[in-house]
């Protein structure tokens, strides 16, 4: 069960629309690395995960990102609300308009659909705790690499915060990881898997 | 409600530190604190703009419908 709250995690007021720089940051809504398949991943996760701080893990982190993808959307939705038929045309905007005018439709920075083949569920919980622990840091790198083509102070506040919960989420997911190797054989961590062999669980 | 938002922000970072540290007590209290600051910010805000969500004392349908929405520039002044 989710309720909506009528707010933004943290605040996005963008004075300038840029369409260029919509273009890429879209990645983050619907992109290999974005927000949309982080929270799918994380919520899809917590079925067969037998510990409880990390079904609580990866719950709020995957809540989270829900919020985090309200963030970027609205980032784009700013970006590209005032744009003119010529600036949409001059900044490339254009391949993107043709489809969705200026709605906001999950794909990469190429136009790629959000696809689920993005990630993975494993349902063995070291794999998919590295699959998380990945994630946060291939988001982070994204963030990195958007922060290197934007200069409007508007647009790198909000982005800053969302790069800065990807290490966040890195910290709570590497507690997770250490949580469940220590429910683990030490001698041998793969030994079973916890989310289907039932012998030997601690 | 950039006040509301940093309040929000500090129980949710407990919040989760929590879930991978459910024997931290002085995080515990921290956080108690800090919801019960945020509650009462936010029905403050709540008397005046309306309810940010199904759970509010306001129930007006109006206020609820009105804008700005999150995503609208006016609603992150």
């Amino acid at each position: 069960m989710w309720i909506y709250e009528k707010r933004l995690q943290y605040p996005v007021k963008i004075k300038t629309p840029n369409a260029k720089l919509a273009k890429i940051i879209i990645s983050q809504y619907g992109g290999p690395h974005g927000e949309l398949g982080a929270s799918l991943r994380y919520l899809s996760q917590r079925y067969s995960m037998p510990y409880p701080e990390v079904k609580a893990i990866l719950t709020d982190v995957g809540t989270e990102e829900l919020a985090h993808l309200e963030m970027v959307s609205t980032i784009v939705y700013q970006l590209t609300k005032d744009l003119t038929e010529e600036e949409i045309q001059k900044s490339g905007f254009d391949t993107y308009f043709v489809d969705h005018t200026t709605g906001i439709y999950p794909a990469d920075a190429n136009g790629m659909p959000f696809s689920a083949s993005t990630f993975s569920v494993a349902g063995d919980a070291l794999t998919d705790l590295h699959e998380d622990l990945a994630a946060e840091q291939k988001a982070r790198t994204t963030y990195d690499n958007i922060l290197r083509f934007c200069d409007d102070r508007d647009v790198r506040d909000p982005i800053r915060f969302l790069r800065e919960r990807e290490i966040v989420h890195y910290q709570r997911f590497g507690e997770a990881l250490r949580i469940a190797t220590d429910r683990l054989d030490s001698k041998n961590f793969f030994a079973f898997n916890p989310e289907f062999d039932r012998k030997k669980m601690k | 409600m950039r006040q509301i938002s940093a309040y929000r922000f500090s129980a949710w970072e407990l919040h989760m530190f929590l879930d991978t540290h459910p024997n931290q007590f002085e995080a515990a209290k921290k956080l108690k604190e800090t919801q019960k600051k945020a509650a009462e910010l936010t029905e403050k805000y709540e008397s005046q703009f309306g309810p940010i969500n199904e759970t509010s004392k306001d129930t007006s349908r109006w206020a609820w419908i009105t804008g700005p929405w999150p995503w609208e520039v006016e609603a992150n002044e």
